[in-house]
């Protein structure tokens, strides 16, 4: 009988061999295991690997038992680990991104369904008024306005572009409400592109910064290993995110608009604002696309600032960002940042 | 008893039971529960959990718990652990 001697046990994720195991068993259930897990877990029998889980921030991921161990409760011990540890970690409020066939298993482990799309992902929550209590506090920040829009942002950090963008959104709007990226796989931290971006939007007083905590799904949260075609990624996170802007974010703060910065040389960004724009038709949000500023030659972006701050090059800096995200960055507490960017480089 | 925190105990293991207690800002004690045995015994597994923390001296929290079955004595257990932990108290006084 199968499942007599299972033994659950910790991968060492700096070990390439045990990762490796790990993924060599995802692979045959069409997974991999992912760059960014922070805590993987495999069960064991007679030293072959027949199920694992992994955590990456308030996810559960790569998770999947060999089909001849399936139904006999393995994966609920497995999900039970993973929950520990998250709460051991602090992580409350967890999500799992998942096929919609496969949503049935998770419902029955106490999380709930927040949006499917098609037969690709179902995206659940733990907590069963995650969603609710998200936009019910967020409608409390509601202004009355015609033309109300929004701009979802990550600002790596807060540059004359964003500036630009935002300005351009204030002159042509009754009320912009800026949703910050809260994922924090940037160098700069959420906290930090936060602050630049709500003092650099002072002189803007229709103008409101919000931390867009969980339900703004950047692409480096949504998981790429179940979908087989890498092109249909970027368009399927799109449409989930989407969905969860247009169903939820959006009513409970009437917005009607959205702003986004032009992005003709990069094909993702590219193919993520044109299937935005025909998908929030469906919601009655429009969506105006800026052309970037530029300055001398070349479009001001982050990753030009994040350039210029690896070569020192603070005077051609100065000619890119707002004064205020500039003593930023002079400041001490911009050293370890600035120091982490000439790291990553090597 | 006072919530500081968010308390956790137990499993979502066959006869067992996960509860997650965590402070609110209303009155009351409010309970989600999702149990494979939700038709027969929901309302009993909920009074049960209720009655624990009241007998703490809870006022106000919220709980959410996914039950696999668990009998009495565990969610009972489990209740009073995620409680402890919520509550932050290392000192028990079990009674039997």
């Amino acid at each position: 009988m199968f499942g007599q001697n299972v033994e659950i046990r910790t991968i060492n994720l700096s070990s390439a061999r045990e990762r490796n195991e790990v993924d060599v068993f995802l692979q045959k259930q069409n997974l991999i295991l992912e760059k960014d897990v922070e805590y993987t877990l495999a069960m064991y029998e007679e030293e072959r690997i027949v199920g694992t889980g992994s955590i990456s921030g308030n996810v559960l991921k790569c998770i999947a038992i060999d089909p001849e161990y399936q139904g006999g409760g393995f994966s609920n011990k497995i999900i039970s680990l993973l929950l520990n540890e998250q709460y051991y970690r602090g992580n409350t409020h967890l999500f799992i991104f998942t096929k919609p066939k496969n949503k049935k298993l998770f419902l029955d482990l106490g999380f709930y369904e927040i949006t499917t799309i098609d037969d690709y992902v179902t995206l659940l929550e733990n907590d069963p008024r995650g969603i609710k209590n998200f936009t019910e506090e967020l409608s409390l920040q509601k202004h009355d306005g015609k033309v109300i829009s929004s701009i979802v942002m990550n600002c790596n950090p807060f540059t004359l572009g964003h500036r630009h963008l935002i300005e351009t959104a204030s002159k042509n709007s009754d009320v912009v409400h800026i949703f910050v990226v809260w994922e924090d796989r940037s160098v700069f931290p959420n906290e930090v592109r936060y602050k630049l971006i709500k003092e650099g939007v002072k002189h803007l007083d229709n103008v409101f910064v919000h931390r867009g905590k969980d339900y703004i799904i950047s692409n480096s949260t949504f998981p790429s290993y179940f979908l087989k075609e890498k092109n249909a990624i970027v368009k399927i996170h799109t449409m989930l995110d989407v969905k969860i802007f247009g169903e939820f974010i959006a009513p409970a703060l009437g917005i009607n608009r959205r702003y986004v910065g032009e992005e003709k040389s990069d094909p993702v960004t590219n193919e993520y604002n044109l299937t935005m724009k025909e998908l929030l038709k469906d919601y009655d949000i429009e969506v105006v696309e800026i052309p970037r500023i530029k300055n001398s030659e070349a479009a001001i972006s982050a990753s030009r600032v994040r350039e210029l701050l690896r070569t020192d090059d603070f005077l051609s800096l100065k000619q890119l960002v707002p004064q205020t995200t500039f003593e930023f960055l002079i400041s001490d507490e911009a050293k370890t940042i600035i120091g982490k960017i000439k790291n990553d480089k090597k | 008893m006072e919530i500081k925190k968010v308390g956790v105990a137990g499993t979502v293991e066959s006869s067992d039971i996960n509860i997650v207690i965590e402070p609110s800002d209303k009155k009351g004690i409010e309970i989600e529960l999702q149990s494979t045995v939700m038709k027969q015994f929901g309302r009993q597994v909920k009074n049960l959990i209720e009655e624990t923390l009241r007998s703490e001296g809870v006022e106000s929290a919220v709980v959410r718990a996914t039950d696999k079955g668990a009998i009495d004595f565990v969610i009972k257990a489990r209740a009073l652990t995620a409680l402890y932990r919520a509550a932050e108290i290392n000192e028990y006084t079990w009674e039997a």
